[in-house]
């Protein structure tokens, strides 16, 4: 006898997760569907090299939003974060080192530039402030701008009135970082190229856009939004990896009674008289359910797994023209000890943070070029970590990690080839000729390796074309936009089918707001619709 | 002699201001640096298309000798695999061209021109009125709120989505989803790049692309509308309206700074140290020019010194006149009527990226994206990207060569050149960075916060102090918007 669900989830990232347990909190029959034998999407633990375990995609944890681990008491549930203290940079013979530590920081600073040192302390006030009036646009669901009533634009009343309350100061730095590129931004307060270039990467990640690139300063105030106990621009990594936040979500909704099923790949999304009815797995089975809240992303959710004439043709095309362009690879090293850098020898807790291969803005500006016309660059922006440092649990005894996120490695090669062995063994000789010129003994540390291409995060995590935020954070693709314009409302055109993944507003990260929001809404068109 | 308004900066807007002022009554004079009126019409730019038609009427341009000749072809696009394709005014005609090109294309093509139009007539809307103030509102942002609103709900709501989706796109995107082709690509997508620092991949370039067919006929081509005896002969037809109407046009007078007593603008000095009075001073040159050269830094205050330093001047394109000897010879033209309109070297995407890669690191691409017009036997060529303190030899050179490749022998037949690099560009004309639209067109200095937000009404710092030139909204280009905008502003001040 088959059984009927309230909710059906497509997917168990992080995303998928929360939805399911805010539905589960509100007394919804829900069940999550899992494709792997793991859960977690891209924010998964794994131990590829025995004894090694590795933040296989997704590596540091900010954005997660605060109301999400108190509504779901995550901690309760196992979820710890460890604190990530600064940024090292390291150069030829000389590092820019930024900790959390201000005083610090600045003082540091001042090696490089007086004024840098200055403008650091005034940047970073300015950047707290404006984290702190953008966050709730995370929070809302966005307007449909094909619409004038206004009613409409009614969620957006309170935001209007926040901005015109603003100082003019700060108007001004919000206009700038929605339409500037971070380069540009970052250009008014700095002359430290190194730090420009490491602070601009922010703005970068996950996009196919160069730190020259205008919309990238949107991308770097996206990253300052994060927040750990209250304090900005703060970034931590779970203990566990970031699969420890997952398995924590998966265990508050399983304590809410949701259903949690993994190697359950789903093959369609069955739709009956215009509605959505439930899925059919793989396997054949059939599991029906009122609603289907996928958080897949496009793509596969209504290219994949809808019959095509269940959609207008138009719809379609919107789906096909959203982009995703994958632009970065993984490198996850299982070392025998630790690294050493010829800029500043020793163990000492410089290697306790992100170390960021990005010298200056020339290289990084290089760096997207190459990936412009099709090659993975030759010379690639890397933002590492050693996990093992803060959770030695890890790795076994006085053996480390090092998480390498890789960037510019484009999905599409140049003259439509693809990625293949070849390509991932020249792309790992780069990444780790990359490493070796800072830190020449990283070779002989090497005991284990991962290397994901774009089309490796593809195929293992289900990410099309390997975008980590289920498409591109470019700002024609965010807020009423995303995914698809006049449907940016976690609704679709199919009824009772909804979006809850990183490709619904406000995008991607390890953030889980989508999730939260999909899951909010949905419950209120259910009580609407009783 | 008083005056009741100075305009500083005798180049198109300039004198779009000074005529609509006088012709209101006011008593004013234009000071103009330079021996002639007209700026970048003299020297720089080859075609006046985007002239807001409802000037060439409301200042009788035509009565004062303007005559505007606008040929059947809006661009020739060169390539070196295939015939150049030509882009008619008539989309219809393009699309049969296409054909050959490409099926898809051809049969998009006339969609698209259509979507452009669409796109285009809003922002041809949002040209006319002046940014409401984004703090407070006033009963005028109230006029031009309900104009914009009633523009955008003319749109429907499927354009209205388009519209918001398009306006922050790369011009390689917002082409790249219409066509297959890269020729087409190329040629389309260039001319959101075209006086920009922006190669075809940046996000924005959509929008300049947009703005550059915003209330005129461009279309998807862009227009393509000369005057006739030259862009000066706008310039002279713009004084001459100005003058008809009583104001005084002073050339030869350079401003030296800015007069301010009491918070209250009171007139200019000049150069030569004559002071000239006035309660009204409308700066036609860029805003970084006025707010750092011009205004003294105790008026103008820290804050505003360092957010109009930061106003970004990027210029990039560099100027190429060439004087033939005989009558140039482009492959795979037979027909020399094809070369009546815009010649443009753009074959690709990625082709006119490279060639703005290169400037990123203060080079001059080998391979330069080009918009050349034929006039007689002069041929005038804007290239990018051009560092600003590039030899102008060297772009000469690598111009022809360019050139070369698709009128074989044109070296030959090349009997004078005058090669106008970014920096001689800002010594000729005086604009900051030599950047023809005065600020760089990106996303970050657009409508309200054009040059920069809170300045964007026009007014500036001081009161009687106001900005009618290309560093205002609408922005750059010969489109006389930000002086006639302007004017405006300033009869609304003056007569409440």
């Amino acid at each position: 006898m088959q059984q009927r669900y309230d909710a059906i989830v497509i997917g168990g990232g992080h995303n998928g997760l929360v939805c399911a347990a805010y539905l589960a909190r509100a007394g919804l029959r829900v069940v999550v569907l899992e494709r792997r034998d793991v859960l977690g999407g891209a924010a998964v633990t794994e131990e590829i090299v025995p004894g090694f375990r590795f933040s296989v995609a997704s590596y540091v944890v900010s954005l997660l939003r605060p109301e999400i681990v108190r509504d779901l008491e995550l901690p309760r549930h196992g979820l710890a974060i460890l604190p990530l203290d600064g940024t090292l940079t390291p150069l030829d013979d000389d590092y820019v080192w930024r900790v959390n530590d201000h005083g610090r920081t600045v003082r540091e600073l001042r090696r490089w530039s007086l004024s840098d040192a200055d403008a650091y302390e005034e940047y970073s006030l300015l950047m707290a402030q404006m984290a702190r009036f953008i966050k709730p646009i995370l929070s809302a669901v966005p307007a449909d701008q094909g619409r004038i009533r206004p009613n409409e634009w009614l969620s957006l009343a309170p935001l209007a009135r926040r901005f015109a309350a603003l100082p003019r100061r700060l108007r001004d730095t919000f206009i700038q970082l929605m339409t500037m590129s971070a380069g540009d931004f970052l250009d008014q307060w700095f002359e430290t190229d190194p730090l420009k270039a490491t602070m601009a990467a922010s703005g970068i990640i996950g996009t196919f856009q160069g730190i020259r690139s205008p919309g990238t300063a949107y991308v770097l105030l996206h990253h300052y939004m994060g927040e750990i106990d209250g304090a900005f621009r703060a970034w931590g990594i779970p203990r566990g990896g970031t699969g420890g936040v997952s398995l924590a979500i998966a265990s508050a909704a399983r304590a809410q009674g949701a259903e949690i099923r993994m190697e359950a790949p789903v093959a369609a999304i069955d739709v009956h008289g215009g509605r959505a009815a439930g899925v059919t797995l793989a396997s054949g089975e059939t599991i029906e359910a009122d609603a289907v809240l996928s958080s897949a992303d496009p793509r596969v959710t209504f290219l994949d797994l809808l019959e095509p004439d269940v959609l207008d043709g138009q719809f379609v095309d919107d789906v096909r023209r959203y982009r995703f362009r994958g632009s970065s690879g993984k490198v996850n090293l299982a070392l025998d000890g630790l690294p050493e850098f010829t800029c500043l020898p020793g163990r000492g807790e410089h290697l306790r943070g992100a170390i960021s291969f990005s010298p200056s803005v020339e290289y990084m500006e290089r760096a997207y070029d190459d990936a412009k016309y099709g090659r993975f660059s030759r010379r690639p922006y890397i933002d590492s970590i050693i996990p093992t440092l803060v959770d030695p649990a890890m790795a076994p005894p006085g053996k480390h990690v090092m998480s390498c996120f890789v960037q510019y490695a484009p999905y599409h090669l140049a003259d439509g080839r693809r990625w293949d062995d070849e390509h991932r063994q020249a792309f790992r000789d780069t990444v780790i000729d990359t490493l070796a010129e800072r830190a020449p003994n990283i070779r002989d540390l090497i005991v284990g390796e991962q290397v994901l291409t774009p089309l490796d995060i593809e195929q293992r995590i289900g990410l099309s074309e390997g975008n980590i935020f289920q498409g591109e954070l470019s700002l024609e693709q965010l807020f009423f936009n995303r995914p698809v314009p006049g449907w940016a409302r976690y609704r679709t055109p199919v009824h009772g089918l909804w979006m809850c993944g990183s490709a619904a507003h406000p995008g991607g990260g390890l953030m889980g707001a989508p999730g939260r929001i999909a899951a909010l809404e949905h419950l209120k068109s259910r009580s609407a619709s009783r | 002699m008083r005056y009741d308004a100075i305009v500083a900066g005798g180049g198109h807007n300039g004198l779009v201001c000074a005529a609509v002022l006088a012709r209101a009554g006011r008593r004013v004079v234009v000071v103009e640096r330079r021996a002639r009126t007209g700026g970048i019409l003299d020297g720089v730019v080859s075609t006046v298309g985007r002239l807001r038609p409802g000037l060439v009427a409301e200042l009788e341009l035509e009565r004062h000798g303007l005559e505007l000749v606008r040929p059947a072809v809006r661009m020739l696009a060169l390539r070196e695999d295939g015939p150049p394709i030509v882009f008619y005014a008539d989309p219809a005609r393009t699309a049969a061209g296409l054909e050959a090109v490409s099926r898809d294309d051809a049969e998009a093509y006339p969609r698209f021109d259509a979507h452009v139009r669409v796109l285009a007539r809003f922002l041809g809307e949002l040209a006319e009125v002046t940014p409401p103030r984004l703090d407070s509102g006033a009963l005028g942002d109230w006029q031009a709120g309900l104009r914009l609103a009633r523009a955008y709900r003319r749109l429907s709501a499927r354009s209205a989505r388009e519209l918001t989706r398009a306006v922050p796109m790369a011009a390689a995107d917002f082409v790249g989803e219409w066509f297959a082709s890269d020729a087409v690509r190329g040629a389309l997508a260039a001319r959101g790049s075209l006086f920009t620092a922006m190669g075809p991949w940046s996000a924005g370039t959509a929008l300049v692309l947009l703005a550059d067919s915003a209330g005129n006929d461009g279309g998807a081509p862009g227009q393509t509308t000369f005057a006739r005896g030259g862009p000066v002969a706008l310039a002279a037809a713009l004084e001459a309206a100005a003058k008809a109407a009583g104001a005084e046009v002073r050339t030869g007078a350079e401003v030296g700074q800015l007069l301010v007593r009491g918070g209250k603008i009171r007139g200019v000095a000049l150069a030569s140290g004559e002071e000239i009075e006035a309660p009204v001073v409308a700066c036609g040159v860029d805003p970084k020019t006025a707010l750092t050269r011009w205004l003294d830094p105790e008026e103008a205050g820290p804050r505003l010194r360092w957010r109009a330093g930061n106003i970004r001047t990027p210029g990039a394109t560099a100027v190429v006149d060439l004087t033939l000897s005989a009558d140039p010879q482009f492959t795979g033209v037979d027909d020399t009527g094809l070369l009546g309109g815009r010649i443009v070297v753009a074959p690709g995407i990625d082709h006119v990226e490279r060639a703005f890669d290169c400037w990123k690191y203060g080079q001059v691409g080998e391979r330069p994206y080009l918009e050349a017009t034929l006039s007689e036997r002069s041929l005038r060529v804007l290239a990018q990207w051009v560092p600003a303190a590039a030899d102008p030899d060297a772009v000469g050179d690598l111009v022809v060569a360019e050139l070369e490749r698709h009128a074989p022998g044109l070296g030959g037949i090349v009997a004078g050149r005058r090669v106008l690099t970014p920096a001689l560009i800002e010594r000729e004309l005086g604009i900051s960075g030599g950047h023809v639209y005065h600020a760089e067109p990106g996303l970050d200095q657009f409508f309200a916060w054009r040059p920069v937000l809170g300045l964007a009404r026009h007014r500036l710092a001081v009161s009687g102090l106001y900005l009618c030139g290309s560093g205002a909204h609408p922005g750059g280009g010969v489109t006389g918007g930000p002086g006639r905008n302007a004017a405006r502003e300033i009869l609304a001040d003056v007569d409440r």
